[in-house]
């Protein structure tokens, strides 16, 4: 009997899965020619005619790669939606109108340096509600069978949202208002950074680190 | 003997349906569908598995792996309740096409 194992290897070496899942593909593949191959094999026919039946299984081995890798691309757009965006777009709405509310009611920062740019502001109550929005962040993704990275992308949006800002805007500010001193303006921009992106990002990764104690202490018991 | 485009169509109401009796794997779900339609309805390798993964993708059916008696390791594809809750609206859907194409087509039954 042929070697249907190597026959596919040999056909789909164009096909950029992942090591594990492209094994299993091949694995699978294989497995179904070796099958088809078999029941010609035990319905009489010869060797050669059995071997050729079985091959006419895959009129283009080019095209089954592609329609394999476009199978599991879609696959892959709908997990990118459901375990990024989704529980991104919540936890990122659900911080920001949760401080908007706070300003709202009348609620003022707790500042080290009051009256001043590059001391730490810090809304307590809303930074302490941060681990609950990771949480359910957190929950949505894995609840989406993410893992790993992207739990914590999506849980800490909020803060890699502004992260990505103050990167895209603090170039200006060393632009712009020449006047101010350099040092000044850089201080400025650090003590923005942990305000905004660093407490807010630990505070979201310690809500990701809960939910998943939480999880597991629902797996044990 | 049925065109393409249709059979194509009709791909994913006849793997829901074997699958909806037992667990078969990939081999097996086209025998059971070539052997059911009396060989209108055959699924080649390269027909098959793309689908079957888009299946699974949207987990309608879910494979895994089981080792048989002699040895061989074969990928077996249950229907899962998403999947089993997709059978009625697409069998509505077939029933309505095919109710549709006796008036226009003056086809009668078999």
């Amino acid at each position: 009997m042929p070697d249907w194992l190597a026959y596919v290897n040999a056909h789909l070496d164009r096909l950029s899965l992942p090591e594990a899942e492209s094994l299993q593909v091949r694995e699978e593949l294989a497995a179904h020619l070796e099958d088809t191959y078999l029941s010609l094999r035990a319905q009489g026919a010869s060797e050669s005619e059995a071997v050729r039946l079985t091959c006419d299984q895959v009129s283009s081995w080019q095209g089954l790669c592609r329609d394999i890798l476009s199978a599991r691309s879609e696959a892959f757009m709908e997990n990118r939606v459901s375990q990024l965006w989704i529980p991104g777009l919540v936890t990122l709405f659900s911080a920001y109108v949760l401080l908007a509310l706070m300003q709202f009611a009348g609620l003022r920062a707790m500042s080290s340096h009051p009256g001043e740019p590059r001391g730490i502001v810090l809304y307590l109550p809303w930074i302490l509600s941060l681990p609950l929005i990771g949480a359910i962040g957190a929950y949505l993704s894995r609840r989406a069978q993410a893992t790993g990275w992207r739990v914590y992308f999506a849980a800490s949006l909020p803060a890699l949202a502004l992260g990505v800002l103050f990167l895209l805007i603090s170039p200006l500010a060393f632009v712009l208002d020449p006047h101010v001193p350099l040092s000044i303006k850089a201080t400025a921009l650090a003590a923005g950074l942990v305000n905004w992106v660093i407490l807010p990002g630990i505070a979201l990764c310690i809500g990701v680190a809960l939910q998943s104690l939480r999880k597991m202490r629902g797996a044990h018991s | 003997m049925i065109r393409t485009e249709l059979k194509r169509g009709t791909a994913e109401l006849a793997i829901l349906s074997v699958l909806e009796q037992q667990p078969l794997h990939g081999y097996e779900i086209s025998r059971r569908i070539e052997q059911d339609s009396a060989g209108a309805l055959r699924f080649t390798l390269a027909a098959l598995y793309p689908l079957l993964y888009r299946m699974e993708n949207r987990g309608w059916v879910r494979g895994q792996w089981e080792t048989s008696d002699n040895g061989r390791r074969r990928r077996c594809y249950k229907l899962l309740p998403r999947g089993r809750k997709m059978l009625a609206p697409l069998r509505a859907e077939w029933a309505d096409l095919f109710r549709a194409m006796r008036r226009v087509a003056k086809v009668n039954h078999a």
